[in-house]
């Protein structure tokens, strides 16, 4: 059962089916939705693109669901799935080895070179002790996506899934739908 | 030195993502890590490539940066004195 849905993509946010104004398009709206929306966690300016994507869609989600927060819980799994991995920040770290004459490998890149990294950063976010699980697909395949999430629910653990498409290639590329599942 | 300070508060400011910041509210002789400006590991090794990148300094043990990023003064010192560029 599906109570809450995020969608954004660079020039759309809606939240429930209600549309939410802004004025900023491109990885500067995610920027936008963090000050208007968040602002209390400046590691999201450290994040690359997908992590704020995730994190941002996360939180709208989170805040649309109401329900009290950062208690810790096993009871809630994050599960995404995409088509691009984590290719912008692979191509931001490859930017920083890529001249030999200018090889200076950067951590801060390094650390965002794998999809999963954004399951991480919306669990220690919010104290979720339950699965991860980031699913590199070849399409939005809905089949696969919803196999895999009931997959998830036979853990009798869990309870609920912050889950869905977040997509990025680069800041001015990406979509995320979002939604929060219940266990019927 | 307080060009060199000046110039390391920006660089750290750019290469850290620290947004929202000005060289103007780094405090030099507070602490980089914990109390301070609550910089975490993964910051500590881009301190060691922004050095490396910027200076010609380069660590031969990465547990140096223990002292060396005591604060920016700290820093802008141990640069001052080690500097190859």
């Amino acid at each position: 059962m599906m109570k809450h849905e995020v969608y954004i993509t660079p020039n759309e946010v809606k939240v429930d089916e209600k549309v939410l104004s802004h004025n900023e398009n491109g990885s500067a709206l995610l920027t936008e939705l963090y000050r208007t929306h968040v602002g209390d966690y400046p590691k999201f300016f450290k994040m690359d693109t997908l992590s704020k994507l995730g994190f941002v869609a996360s939180e709208l989600l989170l805040q649309a669901e109401g329900a009290p927060r950062f208690e810790p819980r096993e009871d809630r799994a994050v599960i995404f799935f995409n088509r691009s991995a984590s290719l912008q920040a692979d191509t931001a770290y490859q930017a920083t080895i890529q001249d030999p004459d200018n090889f200076f490998p950067s951590p801060a890149a390094f650390v965002y070179t794998l999809p999963n990294i954004v399951t991480g950063e919306i669990a220690i976010r919010n104290k979720y002790f339950g699965e991860t699980s980031f699913i590199v697909l070849e399409d939005c395949d809905k089949n696969i996506m919803a196999r895999e999430l009931q997959n998830a629910f036979q853990d009798p653990m869990t309870k609920s899934i912050l889950g869905g498409w977040l997509d990025c290639t680069d800041e001015n590329h990406f979509a995320a739908k979002l939604y929060l599942i219940y266990k019927s | 030195m307080d060009d060199l300070i000046y110039t390391l508060k920006q660089q750290i400011i750019e290469a850290l993502n620290l947004e929202d910041m000005k060289p103007e509210d780094i405090d030099e002789n507070a602490s980089l890590f914990g109390e301070g400006l609550g910089l975490d590991s993964i910051d500590a090794l881009e301190l060691i490539v922004l050095m490396e990148k910027n200076y010609g300094i380069r660590l031969k043990d990465p547990s140096q940066g223990k002292e060396i990023f005591k604060s920016v003064a700290v820093m802008a010192d141990f640069i001052s004195k080690n500097r190859t560029k």
